[in-house]
């Protein structure tokens, strides 16, 4: 919830930062200042997470199919899911568990995502924070706006991606399911668990 | 016998040629003040003595001393020591002493002299904060010499000349401006404690390898012509050009130690003369860090001449904004203000892109659906819809 928030937030002042004058509603100054704190909040929040993933036994949500041949079949069933099989009512290829909590699109995604972007994003936008103390950083990655072209490259993915996450939240089984689950119950309500029990709002679709 | 002679030949030969390289050095750097005119020799050959004073009716002492080899390298040597110092009968000097009360007095009523000539500057100097100090009877508050000194006047960056006096001032600006030391060797004095003038960009080439600004040596006059050289079309360097120049600096090398620093000057230096009251000073953060910023409007590329001054050569504004600015301009930057043209065209297709994902989504989910509705009709007329509400992840 709070990485949710920041993150939005972190695009919301990050795209005020870069677009004074066409966006005018914080102050450029008061907008760093929002960037630059939930910035640090999230760096902090990041390493939580990573001990909690690196040291207990959920790490495994992030274990990548070592199989090229089954990831790409798996994704490629997936694909075929949300191409056509998710209009006609198929079962989702992928049975969500407390351990394998992502589809193959999804694992590949995110492991991109944590393991690559957002450290990348983090470590760029430190730099920028405060380009004279490390200077030498700077100039060792080819100057300050190759720092601040790859933290903006991320940002677009962000924008990107965020449009596309919200969206892809609301393909649960209702509209809200996914949302549900990620802000009110933490836990995924998976079919099957409740059987013969008619998910809440499930209307026939038009 | 010839070992007995010819050490002391070998002696002897080293000994001239150290002789004649000792001549040799002497002769390489000529005495500046030799270049004076014969009147200003006959003034220096008083007033280039050190310790020559004046005893002032305040018990001070006016030092009388000009240091000659500064005064022939000033920019000031063209014209003499008369043109300031004029009503002065070399026969009968010294004669009648003229009356000074005190050295600071005496500083501020040359300044007169100063604006025979530099009437411009002294028209901006006037509505300054300084003259108004000085109007208010603040004599301490700065005169032409005191930033540009009297006699070995010289081109100076007006940053030094500012901390001259306002080294302490510079801390200050820790307070309140963000990432202050950046802000302080990217932006000069003037360009935000002037808030009337037109700034600029001045990219100036630096060598980071010998960690100092490059100078244009007398004899080796360059600059201009290479930039030129490089301006194929004469209207200014575009980014591909400023890109070759940098590289031909570089000898071929892109990434070479010869960088461009930018920098916020003023387009006319001219106009640093008019520093405003400390409240007038520019504090908002848009002023430069906003698409299409004053500041960015007028680029130029420069080294520093012989003699201190920039030498410049205008350059497109487009060029802090090109993608390749990401190689030539790699230390200066400006959120927003220099924002890479192509990666706001990212952005917008990133935009159209994340759009079209639920848009596009949506009318596949409907032609399946009407199409399965069709073919089950076609089947099986009084069939039962498509399940389609049956979904999950």
């Amino acid at each position: 919830m709070i990485n949710a928030a920041g993150f939005v937030l972190m695009i919301l002042t990050g795209t005020q930062i870069r677009y004074v004058g066409l966006i005018d509603i914080l102050e450029f100054k008061t907008a760093v200042n929002w960037h630059n704190w939930i910035g640090f909040v999230l760096i902090g929040n990041y390493f939580i997470w990573l001990l909690f993933y690196l040291f207990s036994d959920k790490i495994k949500v992030y274990h990548p199919e070592l199989s090229p041949t089954e990831h790409f079949r798996k994704s490629f069933r997936q694909m075929q899911y949300y191409g056509y099989g998710i209009f006609r009512g198929s079962p989702n290829p992928h049975q969500v568990s407390a351990y394998d909590k992502f589809n193959p699109m999804q694992s590949m995604m995110y492991q991109v995502v944590m393991m690559l972007l957002v450290p990348v994003v983090f470590f760029t936008g430190i730099l920028l924070w405060d380009v004279t103390r490390f200077y030498g950083l700077v100039e060792l990655f080819g100057g300050v706006r190759v720092i601040d072209t790859v933290h903006v490259l991320i940002y677009i993915f962000c924008v990107f991606f965020i449009i596309f996450h919200i969206y892809m939240g609301s393909l649960g089984h209702t509209v809200s399911a996914h949302y549900k689950a990620m802000f009110v119950t933490g836990y995924e309500e998976v079919p099957g668990e409740h059987a013969g029990e008619k998910p809440e709002g499930n209307t026939p679709a038009a | 016998m010839s070992r007995a002679t010819f050490p002391g030949g070998l002696i002897a030969s080293v000994a001239s040629l150290l002789l004649f390289l000792s001549f040799g050095l002497m002769a390489a750097e000529p005495d500046p003040a030799a270049a004076l005119s014969d009147a200003d020799k006959q003034c220096l050959g008083c007033h280039g003595s050190e310790g020559m004073t004046k005893d002032l009716p305040n018990g001070a002492k006016l030092s009388l001393h000009i240091a000659a080899p500064a005064f022939a390298k000033s920019v000031h040597k063209a014209i003499g020591c008369a043109a300031c110092h004029a009503g002065i009968d070399p026969s009968k000097h010294p004669g009648v002493q003229r009356e000074i009360k005190d050295s600071r007095e005496y500083s501020i009523a040359m300044t007169a002299v100063c604006r025979q000539c530099h009437d411009e500057a002294f028209k901006h100097y006037e509505g300054s904060k300084h003259a108004n100090l000085q109007r208010q009877g603040r004599n301490v508050a700065p005169v032409c010499t005191d930033c540009h000194g009297s006699h070995a006047v010289t081109p100076k960056t007006a940053y030094k000349t500012c901390v001259g006096c306002h080294a302490a001032d510079m801390n200050g600006h820790q307070q309140w401006l963000p990432n202050a030391p950046l802000h302080l060797e990217a932006v000069s004095c003037a360009a935000c404690h002037a808030p009337t003038v037109q700034r600029m960009v001045d990219l100036r080439f630096y060598d980071s390898a010998a960690k100092k600004w490059i100078v244009e040596t007398e004899d080796n006059v360059q600059f201009e012509k290479l930039a030129k050289s490089m301006d194929a079309d004469n209207n200014g360097l575009d980014a591909r050009e400023l890109r070759d120049l940098v590289r031909h600096v570089n000898d071929g090398e892109i990434a070479g130690p010869k960088t461009l620093r930018g920098r916020i000057e003023l387009r006319a230096d001219i106009e640093a003369h008019r520093l405003a009251e400390k409240s007038q000073a520019l504090r908002a953060c848009d002023n430069c860090h906003r698409g299409g910023a004053e500041p960015f409007q007028n680029v130029a590329v420069s080294v520093v001449a012989s003699d201190g001054r920039p030498l410049r050569y205008n350059a497109h504004k487009e060029v802090l904004s090109s993608l390749l600015s990401v190689e030539t301009l790699r230390t200066f930057y400006a959120i927003g203000g220099t924002r890479t043209e192509l990666l706001d065209v990212l952005l917008i297709l990133a935009l159209i892109g994340g759009l079209s994902v639920p848009i596009g989504h949506q009318m596949m989910k409907r032609i399946v659906q009407s199409r399965e509705k069709a073919s089950a009709a076609a089947g099986s007329p009084g069939g039962s819809g498509t399940g389609a509400d049956n979904k999950n992840t």
